[in-house]
């Protein structure tokens, strides 16, 4: 294969197979080489399924042998966060818990791309059950950043980030509750879309906090993202929050004139102090290339934003220990059965789980506990109310809004250890979660300068306007590659 | 204020989230679980008297499927993984 892999989006992979460039399986096996050669170093995934990518390519070859219709994701190469099942393989969400588990159905977005012949490599780090901002949590060992391989590539979904961004998949899917798509993105130089809520199936996908998670894209430019989400979305009747939204032409074909005419908000909360200086640098870049390009900007007032972190790990826990509540070594875990049934439990949940799900088990049960639930729980759940209503007051003014992904670039290792700091790498992204919108983390420049990291900023829309933020975000990715 | 959270309450958590924690989880968690809780105190100066808890992503309601027949198409494949079986059924340690 003559076409360098960093290269490959996936409208050129589609145009590599039509045109016979290359062939899909020959492309199948040139990633796993790459894989082989780079992982080891990055350990992005944790399983790789050679076999069924290679049937699968097969069956795109033939296709295009018998000059069948293509459809947009066939051949194209992912990666899949190990929290979204795929039949037959294996789902560990990177717990220990679930290392003998192998998944017994597809979820909805599997199915959903395996309707268009996509190519499953393999399965990707993360944080266990995705509660972290830097696989630094995950059983198997932390994921690396391939920009510097020292520091963190963000979390949750970090190895499907650092595998789009180290050009070991084409893109990936990961899942975002508190900013686990966006944020591994922006730390990687990727694009990841945080999706509306309910646009996208949660079916199959292990769940974390029920009213928070939603599956996305990490890609490698704004359009992948948009194809592969459009692909995805969709009414589920496994998932009844699901439904098809009022989604149009353009959400794959912009049309850069109305994007023009989009007045941009910008939450001056955000953007008052806390800022490391390659991030204020940063967002400053964007805003001016985004002025550039003609668009409005208007000063917004996001108050309640700065309470998010607070209500969200009171609500995430709370929902996290109800949700892990089945990983109890009878229905899953490998039960001894000369056991008790409680010692069962609490040998396997005590052993099982590492300690971030052990703390937000524990936090959770607390905060729903009689006595602490008012104070707590249904406090964190009125100030959720707050935020969202923020938004949709700013939204009355403005189409889409401006912020950071994150208060610095990719830390080292180790440089958060302590919860609360980590807890706070999340405050510019959980807002969107809180509120059900969908945000776009997408690069400032498309390279990061020499020797720098990658910096990331973020383009919030309103509910299923995805096509606002994409559109926006493929507009300035025209100034960025030119 | 002092910490709802002491070692006697962390005892009751562990309890009812069957979870087993050695004696060091124990002292590392309190920590800091009180040092995060601390950091919830800062919502107790937010108004919210004027709203309702939201308790969801979504302001959908009374979202119903046809109640019709469909096949189980995995059922008995978890079955491979799971240490012990009998006549197709799992074996688990008494419940009652």
């Amino acid at each position: 294969m003559t076409t360098p892999l960093r290269e490959l989006t996936i409208k050129k992979v589609q145009e590599g197979l039509l045109k016979g460039e290359f062939k899909a399986l020959e492309l199948v096996q040139t990633f796993f080489e790459h894989i082989q050669t780079r992982d080891p170093e990055i350990h992005a995934f944790l399983s790789l399924d050679q076999e069924g990518a290679a049937r699968e390519a097969e069956a795109v070859d033939l296709k295009i042998a018998r000059n069948e219709p293509l459809s947009p994701l066939a051949g194209i190469p992912f990666a899949i966060k190990d929290n979204i099942l795929i039949k037959g393989l294996p789902a560990t969400a990177a717990s220990k818990i679930l290392e003998d588990y192998v998944a017994s159905y597809d979820a909805f977005v599997i199915q959903k791309l395996k309707e268009q012949n996509a190519v499953f490599l393999g399965k990707t780090n993360m944080d266990e059950f995705a509660m972290g901002a830097s696989t630094e949590n995950s059983a198997y060992g932390a994921t690396k950043n391939p920009h510097d391989l020292e520091r963190v590539p963000g979390g949750s979904s970090g190895g499907s980030a650092a595998a789009v961004a180290a050009h070991m998949a084409v893109a990936a899917l990961g899942s975002d509750t508190g900013g686990s798509i966006r944020q591994p993105a922006a730390f990687t130089g990727t694009v990841g879309l945080k999706t509306t809520y309910g646009s996208v199936s949660r079916s199959g996908l292990i769940a974390l906090a029920s009213s928070l998670d939603q599956i996305g894209p990490i890609a490698k430019s704004v359009e992948d993202a948009a194809i592969i989400f459009n692909a995805i979305r969709g009414k589920d009747p496994l998932d009844a929050t699901s439904t098809d939204g009022n989604y149009g032409e353009e959400l794959l074909n912009p049309d850069f004139e109305k994007i023009k005419e989009l007045k941009v908000g910008l939450p001056k909360e955000y953007f008052e102090g806390g800022l490391a200086p390659e991030i204020q640098s940063g967002i400053e870049l964007a805003l001016q290339k985004i002025k550039s390009l003609g668009l409005k900007t208007q000063e917004i007032s996001l108050p309640h934003s700065k309470y998010g972190v607070s209500s969200y790990y009171i609500i995430l826990p709370a929902e996290a220990s109800a949700n892990l509540a089945r990983f109890d070594g009878v229905r899953y875990g490998s039960p001894k059965t000369e056991k008790t049934l409680r010692d069962l439990y609490f040998e396997t949940r005590g052993h099982g789980f590492g300690s971030e799900p052990k703390r937000r088990i524990i936090l959770g049960t607390f905060v729903l506990s009689s006595g602490y639930y008012d104070a707590y729980y249904e406090k964190a759940q009125r100030v959720r109310a707050l935020i969202k209503n923020d938004f949709e007051q700013a939204f009355k003014n403005v189409d889409v809004i401006l912020a950071p992904v994150t208060p610095t670039a990719a830390f080292k290792f180790g440089e958060n250890s302590d919860p609360l700091s980590m807890y706070l790498a999340d405050i510019f992204t959980i807002p969107a979660n809180l509120a059900g919108i969908p945000a776009l983390s997408l690069p400032t420049e498309k390279n990061p300068p020499a020797g720098g990291l990658p910096v990331g900023f973020q383009i919030i829309g309103k509910a299923f306007k995805e096509a606002d933020i994409l559109g926006l975000g493929q507009f300035y990715e025209k100034l960025t590659t030119n | 204020m002092s910490s709802p959270i002491n070692k006697k309450v962390l005892e009751h958590l562990a309890e009812l989230a069957r979870i087993e924690l050695t004696e060091k989880e124990q002292e590392k968690f309190l920590e800091e679980l009180e040092s995060v809780l601390g950091y919830f105190e800062e919502l107790k100066t937010v108004d919210t008297s004027k709203v309702l808890p939201l308790s969801g992503g979504t302001s959908s309601l009374n979202i119903f499927r046809e109640d019709s027949e469909r096949e189980n198409t995995n059922q008995g494949q978890g079955k491979k993984d799971f240490p012990s079986d009998e006549k197709g059924f799992l074996k688990v340690p008494p419940v009652f």
